[in-house]
């Protein structure tokens, strides 16, 4: 098993984020998160608690008001620490323009791959997303689950080392869960670091390492599965969550 | 698709680490630049031969039917004098179009992000979406600008002046067209700058006329049309006459293109209206 040790820099740590939108909301304050690298994150947390606020902060999508974001111990700001970081969002957000293969060709293009090697990739990719058949077939003419398996292709094709999946079985059928699910811990047995963003609490608990709860853009608390049952005396993470929130 | 089925990723199959090559960003800017030009071959039909159509109407309808009975402008036949301001009027509606519509889709559908995510700086996002304007407004000033000499004759008497009227008018427009797709809130707002502000402009800026036979106060008053200077200058490029000197046609449209690029330039920086 391949394990990102190059690095002894945590995957990512944000320090003293915080994050207030033109319109006044504070989504973020002071957050600070550190997750280590190869590691398998989770980030739970009701709609508005802050999680695509900091997932955008470390993907150079917002304007952050304050704080620190470093991945492998560089600054976001710098064109190294982006590279290493595949994001896949919670909503597809794929170009109308191209091709399944395109897609993947420009995305690796965009992160520094030159036309060979994203060529190679792109197929390799498409093979391994089972799209071959929608090689040369545009995105919107795509079915929702091969959207959701090119958004996630996407994600990985320039071989991040920070993977970022927000939400990434939102809306899909359990088939296409399970099968996203195998992808996700594949992944992340080559060493792969995954930050994942999920509703979902069974994925988080099935799925997840470490987990960190957030709500109202606080950091309420991080630990496995076990150590927050035990921490909150619950039978399940569903418990864990609710308890959680309502300690707010 | 069953779950057996799922295949293994390339990692797995290589064994292989992530590349841990030093990024520029260039590479990316190269492949931007050619997602933008890769769009507009796409849409042909509809970025390139649907204006170059439409020019050419006007140059068959105003230069050849009419054409004989309007009498010369200048020692310039008619048919000929207009083609400098057709193919202007073509193209910076074209560079202008192409980057308020890629750039507004991009922003509306999101995946921008994808781009502003990448590890490309801000000046290289600029560049690589404002070739996309420059690219279109070439292949249709080209494509225009063979089918008149061979409709009109148009002579090329000024190639030096002409490439650079082309490229100042394009980057301009072009870059404009990125800054209004930045702010635009709907599609509206991109089509409301080009229909009411861009086109009655190029039409009231001498493509037709020489404004020196416009009586006062019409004639001053079309000196303050930016789109004037760049006809003057694209008219002095081929015909190698205008209404004013090259050098101010070329100062004042130069003295446009660069806030105009540094206002895109600033919005990929700052990121302003492009992230929250």
């Amino acid at each position: 098993m391949y394990r990102d040790t190059e690095s002894s820099q945590p995957a990512l740590a944000l320090r003293g984020l915080t994050k207030r939108y033109d319109d006044g909301t504070l989504a973020v304050e002071n957050f600070d998160l550190e997750v280590p690298a190869g590691a398998f994150f989770g980030l739970l947390g009701p709609n508005g608690a802050g999680k695509t606020t900091v997932i955008s902060a470390v993907c150079n999508l917002i304007r952050v008001t304050a704080g620190e974001v470093l991945v492998f111990g560089e600054p976001i700001t710098s064109l190294q620490a982006r590279s290493w970081i595949g994001l896949a969002e919670q909503d597809i957000n794929l170009d109308r323009f191209l091709s399944v293969r395109e897609t993947l060709i420009y995305h690796g293009g965009y992160f520094g791959m030159g036309r060979e090697e994203a060529e190679q990739r792109a197929e390799q990719m498409i093979d391994a997303f089972n799209l071959r058949s929608k090689r040369d077939v545009v995105a919107p003419k795509l079915s929702g689950g091969q959207r959701r398996r090119l958004l996630l292709a996407r994600a990985l094709m320039h071989r991040p080392r920070l993977v970022i999946l927000d939400e990434p079985t939102a809306g899909v059928d359990y088939e296409l869960r399970q099968e996203l699910w195998l992808y996700i811990r594949q992944l992340h047995a080559e060493g792969t670091t995954i930050l994942l963003t999920t509703h979902y609490l069974e994925e988080a608990e099935e799925l997840c390492e470490e987990i960190a709860l957030i709500r109202d853009g606080k950091l309420l608390a991080r630990d496995s599965a076990d150590g927050l049952r035990e921490h909150y005396g619950a039978t399940n993470l569903a418990d864990v969550y609710v308890k959680a929130m309502a300690e707010v | 698709m069953k779950i057996d089925r799922v295949r293994c990723l390339p990692e797995r199959r290589s064994g292989c680490a992530p590349p841990r090559g030093q990024i520029t960003g260039a590479q990316g800017m190269r492949w931007l630049a050619q997602r933008e030009t890769l769009r507009v071959s796409k849409l042909w039909t509809q970025t390139v031969l649907a204006p170059v159509i439409s020019a050419l109407l006007f140059i068959l309808v105003f230069g050849l039917s009419l054409g004989d009975r309007v009498r010369n402008v200048g020692t310039v036949e008619y048919d000929q004098f207009i083609v400098p301001g057709l193919i202007a009027m073509a193209m910076v509606q074209a560079a202008f179009a192409n980057n308020a519509s890629t750039i507004f889709q991009a922003r509306s559908e999101r995946y921008i992000n994808d781009i502003l995510s990448s590890p490309m700086h801000p000046w290289q996002m600029t560049i690589g979406f404002v070739v996309g304007g420059v690219f279109r407004g070439l292949l249709i000033g080209g494509s225009l600008l063979a089918a008149a000499l061979l409709l009109t004759g148009v002579p090329f008497e000024n190639p030096a002046a002409l490439a650079l009227t082309t490229v100042l008018c394009l980057v301009l427009f072009a870059a404009f067209g990125t800054v209004v797709g930045i702010y635009a809130e709907s599609w509206d707002n991109t089509t409301f700058i080009g229909n009411i502000v861009i086109l009655p402009l190029a039409f009231v800026g001498g493509t037709f006329y020489s404004v020196a036979l416009l009586p006062s106060p019409w004639e001053e008053l079309s000196h303050f049309n930016p789109i004037f200077y760049m006809v003057q200058a694209m008219r002095f490029g081929l015909l190698g006459e205008s209404d004013v000197s090259i050098w101010l046609s070329l100062g004042v449209t130069a003295a446009l293109a660069i806030p105009a690029y540094l206002w895109a330039q600033w919005l990929f920086s700052s990121g302003h209206k492009l992230k929250a």
